[in-house]
């Protein structure tokens, strides 16, 4: 493999294996924070419904 | 459906939402540095370009193994004294121990991309290659360990002390290529060292640094955040399978009251 393959390889997987991992963690937080009602409460007095959301 | 208490506030966001974009756009920069703007190296050519990679993932996860170990730590000492079993402590250990293993696992094949076009061959059984799988796998067992149905707190403590000795093999990784002949290069970076490199690769290893930081703290928080929604996910299941075990048991005891 040559010099300039092996660093596309290595940052396209890097990217790869983060990106994954966010987005599961993230899927992960809204699926539970819906099934608990979380994300769908509403929000009262001086808070925001971004405070609440189980979103990024 | 759960009722909003002050646990739900654990979910504010404004914070990681400003992180996640700063994330992004830091990453944007190191790629146009790291890839295009960093020259390539006198004797490594464009193959030193994975070194803005590399080393700040194992940086990070140094980070974060600290991190589980002194929230570990603190976990076992309050433990006892606090009302919630100071769980708290336990989450952080868990998240960062997890984005710990993704950046050590990370650090791994991103050395072995670059041990091959270097060294000719993708993987050594040299003492920093081995040090560093066996911390990967270590943590891995960790992880496992927290999964294992039990107690909250008798599972956290278990696993803060398999944290504690986890750690020791961070500063034998570190130091290995110090202690032992190996294939690996000695530390680029290091306290009461000159710098191995200089100019723009210096100045990108440290942004890069920087970058991974961002995004390592980021997941980290994220990662503790979905740790206590599945705690009270927990919660509710546990609640609401006690009172339908309530409810059978009344229903069989009315039964009961009317054959007899």
């Amino acid at each position: 493999m040559s010099e300039v393959a092996t660093v596309a390889t290595g940052w396209g997987l890097t990217f790869v294996v983060i990106v994954t991992y966010s987005l599961w963690v993230v899927s992960r937080g809204r699926s539970i924070g819906r099934e608990l009602g979380i994300g769908e409460a509403q929000p009262s007095g001086l808070e925001q419904e971004s405070d609440l959301s189980p979103d990024t | 459906m759960a009722e909003r208490t002050d646990d739900s506030k654990m979910t504010a966001t404004p914070l990681t939402r400003v992180l996640g974009i700063l994330g992004i756009a830091a990453v944007v920069f190191m790629v146009v540095l790291g890839l295009f703007i960093s020259p390539p190296d006198v004797v490594q050519g464009e193959a030193v370009r994975m070194l803005y990679l590399h080393v700040p993932s194992i940086w990070i996860a140094y980070g974060s193994f600290v991190l589980t170990s002194v929230s570990s730590l603190l976990f076992l000492v309050r433990s006892r004294r606090r009302e919630d079993g100071g769980r708290h402590y336990d989450r952080v250990a868990g998240s960062a121990a997890e984005v710990g293993v993704v950046f050590t696992g990370l650090t791994l094949i991103t050395g072995m991309l670059w041990g091959k076009v270097t060294w000719g061959t993708y993987w050594q059984w040299d003492a920093r290659l081995t040090t560093t799988v066996l911390l990967f796998v270590t943590y891995l067992g960790y992880l496992a360990l927290r999964r294992l149905p039990a107690d909250p707190i008798v599972r956290g403590r278990r696993a803060a002390v398999m944290a504690l000795i986890s750690f020791v093999n961070v500063p034998i990784v570190h130091y290995s290529v110090d202690w032992w002949r190996t294939l690996h290069q000695k530390a680029s970076l290091s306290v009461g060292r000159r710098p191995e490199i200089t100019g723009e690769m210096y100045w990108t290893l440290l942004y890069s640094a920087l970058t991974v930081t961002i995004v390592g703290a980021w997941l980290i928080i994220h990662r503790y955040r979905v740790i206590r929604l599945e705690e009270l996910r927990d919660e509710e299941n546990l609640k609401m399978l006690i009172s339908s075990r309530r409810h059978e048991r009344s229903a069989d005891s009315a039964a009961d009251g009317e054959v007899s």
